[in-house]
């Protein structure tokens, strides 16, 4: 599966910076980070621990401040947390007392969707995530892989316009992690949202992405961005997709 | 579906028939060293009062009688604001009479708690504003309150109303306090990506929800605390379980004392155990 290139803009980084300031010193976490996500493409984040990778999807998500520059979503500046953006976090983030239906319908009892309108979506979600049948389920039922689906869901289910993933397989086996990453290219291929993911694992990184935006640390900046161009389903045994790992290891400094 | 999910399911299955197993041996065998353990209580008891008058140390036997006395001896039950008297049996109309002022007390004193715990917990400047005055009443005990309940509301139910509700407000005072200062900064991030941005709706949907482990200790802690309270305050305020224990011993009849103190055991052990079967249905999300 391959996209044409688009030509509609739906995320732009320019001139980000972020410093923290404490009593004794400042921190550079993002100088200057200029990238673009155009409108479904899937843009993979990679880099080494405090590349500020984590200090970035904050600040496109709209949990933190951006020193300098900015973030637009869609032409307009990010301003602070909205649901145009779905954000799926490592460590799950779901509500433990609320059931798998009920965290899926979160953002849409919100919006102030009617009861019948919100059902059928969550059922339309669980579907589209495979989890119909685990509606009633508690969190603490699920495995990390089936919280995780849950997450995914819950962030869809009031349709935004960019999917933010924070190392969103990080927390799950290696076995699940394959698994998972074929079934979010199907729910990329079925939504057309724009993704963009964040992972410190290269081939992860490659497996997903169309391209891949390799961050260098003091300061936090972007070092390249890869064209992956390789057609979908990509094999790790592939040499083609062995030279874009080898090459984006090289960036980092791995 | 995948493999993991029945796989999942499975081992849910496997732990949970696991689980009862290993459940229903512990117990039958915890069962029976609780037997025997209130049997040489009782045992003990027993023979030690053999050798000992009524007024120093009365038998399980004379304390069972005497719980039985004031479990039948017709009494009346004054209703109160309304001036209606209805039969009713000694035992009885004390234990009513100390409802009276434990039930409203524990209510007020829960609310008023679990209220100023979330307001102060979560929000940074009404905690700076109030903790000062928290540190120094805090470890004031709810009865030296008690001369102040005499003068401002009489030696009656509101005195000991408030008794109880200055107890059971420090106690979930603290656990909501604890419990919201505790929520993952993640499920608000997650709640504020989604579409809350008032306060309001954040504390009822994900802080409250959230710290209701917390709550539920904290109310479940007051339940058995304000009844101890309860019966201390009685001492002075003069009604109720609490003043029985003492104004009986004060005329030797020891018996009659252990009888009402038995009730006090009674009265925590069925509302602790109510107390709990709603704990555990509104907390089984929990792991």
């Amino acid at each position: 599966m391959s996209r044409q290139a688009q030509t509609e803009t739906t995320v732009a980084v320019e001139s980000l910076g972020k410093t923290y300031e404490s009593d004794r010193r400042t921190v550079e976490a993002l100088a200057d980070v200029n990238f673009t996500v155009d409108e479904g493409e899937f843009v993979c984040i990679v880099g080494p621990s405090g590349c500020g990778k984590t200090t970035l999807f904050r600040v496109i998500a709209g949990l933190e401040e951006a020193t300098t520059g900015q973030v637009t979503l869609d032409g307009n500046p990010v301003t602070g947390p909205g649901t145009d953006r779905g954000m799926v976090f490592q460590e799950y983030g779901l509500f433990p007392w609320r059931t798998v239906a009920e965290n899926v319908a979160f953002g849409l009892e919100e919006q102030g969707v009617d009861e019948p309108t919100r059902s059928a979506r969550v059922d339309e979600m669980l579907r589209l995530v495979g989890l119909d049948g685990f509606a009633d389920a508690y969190p603490k039922e699920l495995s990390g892989g089936m919280k995780q689906r849950v997450g995914i869901a819950r962030a869809l289910a009031v349709d935004p316009e960019l999917l933010l993933m924070d190392e969103p397989f990080g927390a799950v086996d290696a076995q699940t992690r394959d698994m998972l990453h074929g079934e979010l290219l199907d729910i990329w291929a079925e939504t057309d949202k724009t993704v963009l993911f964040v992972t410190h694992d290269v081939e992860e990184a490659v497996t997903l992405a169309d391209r891949v935006v390799v961050m260098a640390a003091n300061p936090g900046r972007v070092r390249e961005i890869v064209d992956v161009d390789i057609e979908r389903p990509r094999h790790r045994t592939d040499p083609v997709f062995a030279d874009y790992v080898e090459r984006v290891r090289g960036l980092i400094g791995e | 579906m995948s493999n993991d999910q029945v796989g999942t399911e499975v081992a849910l299955a496997e732990t949970d028939e696991r689980l009862l197993d290993r459940l229903a041996a512990f117990s039958s065998e915890q069962t029976g060293l609780a037997v025997a353990g209130f049997a040489g209580f009782l045992a003990i008891w027993y023979v030690a009062a053999l050798f000992q008058p009524t007024y120093l140390l009365p038998s399980p036997v004379e304390v069972a009688a005497a719980f039985v006395t004031e479990l039948t001896a017709p009494a009346t039950l004054g209703i109160p604001f309304t001036g209606v008297e209805l039969p009713a049996t000694r035992l009885l109309a004390k234990l009513v009479q100390s409802l009276y002022h434990y039930v409203p007390g524990l209510l007020i004193g829960t609310t008023l708690g679990i209220t100023a715990g979330i307001a102060m917990g979560w929000n940074d400047r009404v905690d700076s504003v109030f903790t000062p005055v928290t540190r120094i009443l805090r470890p004031i005990p709810p009865l030296a309150w008690i001369g102040f309940a005499v003068i401002w509301l009489g030696v009656n139910h509101r005195g000991a109303t408030f008794i109880v509700a200055i107890g059971s407000f420090w106690i979930n005072f603290y656990s909501a306090y604890g419990g919201v200062e505790g929520v993952s900064n993640d499920l608000k991030e997650v709640a504020a990506t989604l579409g809350v941005d008032d306060d309001l709706t954040m504390i009822r949907k994900v802080v409250v929800p959230a710290a209701s482990p917390s709550i539920m200790t904290g109310v479940r802690t007051s339940i058995g605390q304000c009844w101890m309270i309860v019966v201390a305050a009685e001492l002075i305020v003069g009604v109720g379980v609490g003043y029985e224990i003492l104004n009986t011993a004060q005329n030797l009849a020891m018996d009659v004392s252990v009888a009402y103190m038995l009730v006090i055991s009674l009265v925590f052990l069925v509302s602790d155990g109510l107390f709990r079967r709603v704990e555990r249905r509104v907390l089984e999300w929990r792991a």
